[in-house]
């Protein structure tokens, strides 16, 4: 009987699988409308907007995307709003980029906004968050005829620039991390459309609790990485020498380098009821471009002096910025809390009035590694 | 039932069937429990915890040794009378009962939020017990074989996580003992949870084919569920930041969404489906364990008819109900409870109880 009953115990279990298989939660791509960028802004009334494109699989559609956009309370709530412009259903499973608007960034405590992001588990949280200096819509709707999806244009802009340190491709997931953690504030990416072209500016930073404070450009950002530790080897600075002859509508004064492997040391100390962090940056360059004549053999001692000082003046200019807005995006708090735990804990809620009282003192050390294969 | 060499396991089966049950879906939710008692010093609490296990261990097989090659439930019997060993039988199938459906009702709510939010809880559990009727059904061996065989292919699961030490901020876990020893002391309460299973000791230990072996056997498997959650709570900590450790229901899964391949965009969803390899070894054990129980206790001669009702019961039951996600909260607080007096307590009491009888009976001396 024992054996008897093996074949037929297997045929239910077949047909269980069979039938069970795939569940209530199939979605054939026909009935799926997946948008690769969300957008948010607000409009002149101050009322929050949503933005999203997706792309058109057809031959017959010359334009290649498609762009849903309305005014809504929330992001979920405004879900019935978003599959209604669409044939199929709207899912929020591959966003490529998140757009800001720099208009909802005048404003603090937005980010809960973002809350379906993470707690919708097939939300992707890897999606780039881009501050857009201008509005959202304009941006969106621009659809240029010689460049690719704005979404995958966007993402690879932010992806490729980040391995040169000239801006910061930060996710859903790491803007959610500089927002909890206390000893750092958010820096992201920021686009313009200038000439209705799309142009990267550089990061723009915000405080702690998401207003924003300022940009950063291509060269600061890369300061900054390297401040962050985060700068890898391949970022190229330009710098004007200041006592080289410049001549007609050039700028034969310019000297750009390409920046190694940065060692950047920070060391924390707590004295005068204020905290005080010695940064020392040490990095080896290869020069990329110097359009006076000089002769490296002889006077590079001399010109890695005067980089080394011009490179430092450049981040004390920076972080004299950063201390006027109350805002941290090195993320010193961190180092603050590792190494002067008990003088943190006291001011880890309001780090930013902390930051613009603590003394900085960065120290560039800078050697010319490499001249090129000219002379 | 009596211990054949038909049915016994290895000492490789033996210690990956003890891991298997302790790294179970108490994994996915411990970096969290341990911040939310300590803060970034909470993975300090592991290697006490690991302390603490190691001497539990040492007690439950001193226990069985003074049984010489009896089931506990035997000498229990023989000792304190049938119905009192009837009793600790089924306490025993209680606590594992306890544990197999927290195991079970985890891993389908994991499942229904991460990967299929619109399938019925039953249609799942259907489709989970299938499998392990089938291998629960086998004995120890067929389980020992197929705790190897999980081993073997989800050993690299842990190697993914190294994907985001790019992103480690290893600056989180300084200073150690930022609040001081107690909170971290308070911490090891959350890893009592994750590490039980090692009641199920009491049950295999017959079976086990190299008796002398059992210590050193219980110390290793300790020894990798201790690493495995070492790393797993460190790397949870160097990624977040320490307030953002609790916010996380179930951070190892959450770290995952974070990890980015060209060739596959969300890879949370094949690695849950692995993981619930992984966690079935919670639950099939803990199945054979309950069922094998039930069939002292009712006298059966195998544990094939309860092993029958106990799965009919359970997807009948999912129909009906289905704990929520804050429910399955409270049922993992009990067994922390009832778990530490089921491993911690009661296997004290017995050697005590053993040693005693030993000594004033020395004719039945077992």
């Amino acid at each position: 009987m024992k054996q008897q009953s093996h074949p037929f115990a297997s045929l239910i279990v077949i047909m269980g699988c069979l039938i069970l298989s795939a569940c209530g939660d199939q979605l054939s791509l026909e009935n799926a409308s997946t948008p690769l960028a969300l957008g948010i802004d607000l409009d002149q009334d101050e009322k929050f907007h949503f933005y999203a494109t997706a792309p058109v699989y057809s031959k017959n559609i010359k334009k290649k995307s498609q762009e849903i956009t309305g005014e809504a309370e929330s992001l979920r709530q405004s879900k019935a709003l978003q599959d209604s412009q669409t044939a199929g259903s709207v899912q929020g499973r591959n966003y490529q980029v998140l757009l800001i608007g720099r208009h909802l960034l005048q404003y603090n405590d937005w980010f809960p906004m973002l809350d379906v992001i993470f707690r919708d588990a097939r939300n992707t949280i890897t999606d780039r968050i881009i501050v857009v200096d201008g509005s959202v819509k304009e941006l969106l709707y621009l659809n240029p005829p010689d460049q690719p999806l704005l979404p995958i244009i966007l993402r690879g802009m932010v992806d490729t620039k980040t391995t040169k340190s000239e801006t910061y491709s930060t996710t859903a997931q790491e803007l959610h991390r500089q927002f909890m953690d206390k000893g750092v504030t958010p820096y992201v990416a920021e686009v313009k459309v200038v000439n209705k072209q799309i142009q990267l500016k550089g990061s723009a930073l915000l405080n702690e609790r998401g207003k924003y404070m300022m940009s950063l450009n291509a060269q600061e950002t890369i300061l900054l990485n390297i401040l962050q530790k985060q700068a890898d080897p391949g970022f190229s600075l330009s710098y004007l020498i200041p006592d080289k002859p410049q001549t007609g509508p050039f700028a034969t004064n310019m000297l750009s380098f390409t920046g190694g492997k940065v060692k950047t040391s920070i060391k924390t100390a707590y004295a005068n009821q204020k905290f005080k962090f010695d940064i020392h940056i040490k990095t080896t360059v290869g020069l990329s471009e110097h359009i006076f004549p000089i002769d490296i053999t002889k006077d590079s001692p001399k010109l890695q002096k005067q980089i080394s000082s011009l490179m430092q003046e450049q981040i004390e200019g920076i972080i004299e910025k950063l201390k006027k807005h109350k805002i941290d995006p090195i993320g010193l708090g961190v180092y603050a809390r590792a190494y002067q735990y008990e003088h943190f804990k006291q001011v880890e809620d309001e780090w930013g009035e902390a930051i613009s009282r603590s003394e900085i003192n960065v120290k560039v050390d800078l050697t010319i590694g490499a001249m090129g294969p000219v002379k | 039932m009596i211990n054949t060499d038909k049915n016994s396991i290895t000492y490789t089966q033996f210690v990956l069937i003890i891991t298997g049950i302790q790294i179970s879906v108490a994994v996915l939710s411990l970096p969290r429990k341990l911040a939310e008692a300590a803060g970034s010093d909470g993975w300090l609490a592991l290697p006490l915890g690991f302390i603490l296990n190691l001497v539990c261990s040492y007690i439950i097989v001193a226990v069985m040794r003074s049984c010489s090659g009896r089931t506990l439930i035997d000498t229990v019997s023989a000792m304190m009378g049938k119905w009192i060993g009837k009793a600790f039988a089924l306490a025993l199938a209680f606590y594992f009962l306890n544990l197999m459906y927290d195991g079970l009702v985890r891993a389908i709510l994991i499942v229904k939020i991460w990967l299929m939010p619109n399938t019925q809880a039953y249609v799942l559990m259907l489709l989970l017990l299938f499998p392990a009727y089938k291998i629960a059904l086998g004995g120890p061996r067929i389980i020992g074989r197929y705790a190897e065989l999980v081993t073997v292919i989800s050993c690299w699961l842990p190697f993914v996580y190294l994907f985001t030490l790019k992103y480690a901020h290893w600056l989180n876990l300084l200073p150690f003992f930022k609040e001081g020893f107690l909170p971290v002391l308070y911490a090891v309460k959350s890893t009592i949870y994750p590490t039980l299973g090692l009641a199920a000791v009491f049950i295999l230990y017959p079976y086990l084919k190299n008796k002398e072996k059992a210590a050193p056997a219980l110390f290793i498997s300790n020894m990798i569920t201790t690493t495995v959650y070492l790393f797993i709570t460190i790397i949870c900590f160097i990624y977040y930041s320490p307030h953002e450790s609790k916010f996380y229901n179930d951070p190892i899964i959450s770290i995952l969404k974070t990890i980015e391949f060209r060739f596959i965009e969300r890879i949370e969803i094949p690695f849950i489906s692995f993981y619930l390899f992984v966690f079935s070894l919670v639950w099939i054990p803990s199945m054979y364990i309950v069922s094998y129980c039930m069939s002292l206790v009712f006298e059966l001669d195998s544990h094939r008819t309860p092993l029958r009702v106990l799965c009919i019961v359970l997807i009948v039951g999912t129909f009906f109900y289905m704990p929520t996600f804050n429910q399955s909260d409270k049922i993992q607080h009990f067994l922390t409870w009832f778990g530490f007096s089921m491993e911690y307590v009661l296997p004290s009491i017995l050697l005590i109880a053993i040693t005693i009888y030993n000594r004033y009976r020395p004719r039945n001396a077992l």
